[in-house]
Order: structure tokens, then sequence, then C-alpha cells
């Protein structure tokens, strides 16, 4: 527990930041002391026992429940897939949108792309269809759960398609197939950065037959 | 009061990737998601449970809160709705838990030394809960008028730095460091009942 003028100032901005009063630039910085430094752990639960307890001392608790609560807690959240919501509020990234505004024609054309796919993929299939038929998309939904990162929102948008081929008997087509490739890099992401599950496991299906 | 949610910036690390910061909030509301869970679970063993399970539901639904409400609120409806669950669950199928068993005097079939009743619940524990919140109360009383009025304003009253700062007629670095400096006071003081014996650390 040095007190000298750095670990001062790195304890107080994390002091700051459980205030929610620090500065953008220095979330990331404290956010990674905390996660190396035990110390500066013991230092945040303290002050958040202390904060509690201020406020209601049937709130005071035993600290050992606590760390083991958390430290049960966090072996649970290693297995968790990582969260990468959509719509970052990093200046950074802000920054890339607005380089890509002059390039808004690519979105259009990644939607363009994804209604061919969505209208392809109801022309191709047929209930009734003959035995020889491929089931190519029913390993669909495979492919998005074994997704380390999970982008929630976009969950809605792929479980209906997925439903609709999932016991569909597929025709390959060799004409749409090329169109496919041909139009892949569209498919992937849009110009906004937010990525799409449906699209994505469409094209990586395409690719892998 | 409309000041903005203390817990944006660490809500906005987790949703870029960073699950240690979920971490953070975690150490943050344990205390305050168990207490209220306890409030509608009689069986102290499954509080716990149903706390971790309230985080990690949080964890998984994080990238659909849009900060319409506080973070904390948005945590407590989860809390309320997955002790609610657990008790729909409990009713359709009971099942035996260490104090309801340890309450049964006439089930020798399950000596009671083989289970050890939570932490949570122990004596010892209650002690040390209640000697931590004396140790608070005292440390407390002992600041200096500007440090007590600094960190009372902020954890009591739940106001910004530039409030504090317009009352305490200071500028704000001075709020930050006054209130940084009463935390390290009151948890110096707190150091000797927080420290851990067998070397498990945070």
């Amino acid at each position: 527990m040095s007190i000298d003028g750095f670990d001062g100032s790195a304890r107080e901005r994390l002091s700051a930041l459980a205030d929610g009063e620090l500065d953008p630039s220095g979330w990331k910085t404290s956010c990674a002391a905390w996660a190396q430094d035990p110390a500066l752990r013991a230092d945040w639960h303290a002050w958040h026992l202390i904060g509690d307890v201020l406020r209601s001392d049937d709130l005071a608790s035993n600290p050992r429940h606590d760390r083991d609560f958390c430290a049960k807690l966090r072996s649970r959240l290693d297995a968790e897939p990582v969260i990468l919501a959509p719509a970052p509020a990093d200046p950074a990234s802000r920054r890339v949108d607005r380089r890509a505004r002059p390039g808004r024609w690519s979105a259009a054309g990644a939607v363009a792309a994804g209604v061919v796919l969505v209208v392809g993929t109801f022309a191709v299939v047929r209930p009734g269809g003959p035995p020889t038929a491929q089931v190519a998309l029913g390993d669909a939904p495979a492919s998005i759960t074994a997704s380390p990162v999970a982008a929630a929102p976009a969950t809605e948008t792929t479980a209906q398609p997925v439903a609709i081929v999932a016991d569909s008997k597929v025709i390959r087509d060799a004409q749409l197939e090329r169109y496919l490739e041909a139009h892949k890099q569209f498919a992937g992401t849009s110009a906004l950065g937010v990525p799409s599950a449906f699209l994505r496991s469409a094209t990586l299906d395409s690719a892998a037959r | 009061m409309n000041a903005p949610d203390a817990d944006a910036p660490l809500v906005e690390r987790v949703k870029q990737g960073d699950v240690k910061a979920f971490e953070m909030l975690v150490v943050k509301y344990q205390r305050r998601i168990e207490r209220l869970i306890g409030r509608m679970v009689r069986d102290v063993d499954l509080v716990p449970d149903i706390a971790q399970e309230t985080f990690i539901r949080a964890y998984r639904a994080l990238p659909q809160f849009r900060g319409d409400s506080a973070f904390y609120t948005w945590l407590y409806r989860i809390a309320v709705n997955t002790a609610k669950k657990s008790l729909m669950e409990l009713k359709r199928d009971p099942l035996v838990t260490e104090s309801a068993r340890a309450g049964r005097d006439e089930d020798d079939d399950n000596p009671r030394v083989e289970n050890e009743p939570s932490d949570a619940a122990t004596p010892d524990a209650v002690l040390a809960s209640k000697q931590i919140a004396a140790a608070v109360n005292f440390a407390v009383e002992a600041l200096s008028e500007d440090l007590r009025q600094a960190i009372t304003l902020r954890e009591i009253e739940g106001l910004s730095y530039e409030e504090i700062a317009e009352l305490m007629n200071c500028p704000i670095g001075t709020v930050r460091s006054r209130i940084f400096r009463a935390r390290e006071a009151i948890a110096a003081r707190l150091r000797p009942l927080l420290d851990t014996r067998e070397g498990d650390r945070w």
C-alpha cells in the first residue's frame, strides 16, 4: 500500500470513477488497473462497503462472504460469451462513423444484398422438393451460437429465416451461387459497423458449400 | 433528481467487452441485491444463489440496456423477477434446503454436521458485520469537518461533485480529493477487519 504520487493518483482516479466523475479518457486505464491490482480491488470493495454502511447499517456484511460471492460469480462470468453491444459511445469509433458517411451507398448496398439473400432463400426453398435436394442451411443456427461474440439485438432478425429453412429442403442453383459469390463482400457487415448475424451466417454458409 | 447515472462509465466499458467492469458493478451492488432478495425469499440459503443468477442475467441482458433508467433501477427489476421466478419454481418443485432441514428435529437420517450453515448466517458473520458498521461510523466521526461533509454529501445525499463544490464553495478538484481522502481514512480503520487470513484476496 505505497502512497507515492503515481499510486495515490491512480487510486484517486478510481475513487472518482466510483462516483461516475472520472473523465471518459481515464475509464479504460482505471478499469485495467482494477483488473490487475488486488490492492485496488480491495479498496474498491472497502469504499463501496463504506458507502453502503453510511446509507444503512444493515448493509454491513461479512467481507469474507462478499469475497466468496464475487469469486464464484467471476468463475461463472468466465464461461459467458463476451458482450459487444452495438452503438459504441467511444469518441474514437464516432470518428470512424463520420469518415464512413460519404460511402452511405455501401449501406444501401448491404441492405439490398440482404433483401436478395432473403428473397433468394425463399425462392429456392421447396417444401416438397425432390429427395436429391440437400439440406444446406440446416446447420445455420449452430454457426450462430458457436460465435464467441454475442450480438444480442441481432437475434430477433436471425430467428425467423433460420426457422423457415431449418426443416426444409434447399435446391442449389448455380446461377444464384455465382450471384451470392459476387456479392459476398456486402453481406458480412454494414457500413455502420453493426454486425448482422444473419447476413454473415448466410454468407459463410454459401462459401462453405 | 436528474443526476447522470454514476454507473454509466462502467456500463459503457462492459458494452465494449470489458467483463472486469461488470465485476466492478457486482462488487458495488452485491450487498444491496442480496438484501433485496433476502426480503422476498425466506430461506437464507437461497439468497446468494438467486443473487448470482440475477447478476448473470443482467450481464446477458446488458446489450439491451439503453440507459433509460439508472443501472441500479434496471438491476433491481431483474433481481425482483429472478426472485419471483425462483419462488414459483420452488412452489412447483419444493426442495429441502439446508436451513429448512436444520430446523427439523425428527430428521435423523440427515446428520446436520454435513450441512454447514451458509457464511452469511453464522454468529461469527453477524458479529463481523456489526463490527464493520461500528468501525465505519466511528471513523466518520473522527474525520475532519471538510472530509466528513464531502463524503456525507456524496454517499448519503447522492450529490454530484459539481453540486458539492457549490455547497462547500470550493473547486471540483478539491471535492474529488476530499472524498478520496475521506474514503482512505475510513478504509484505514476498516482494514484490520477486512484483511484476509488465508491468502484469499480480492
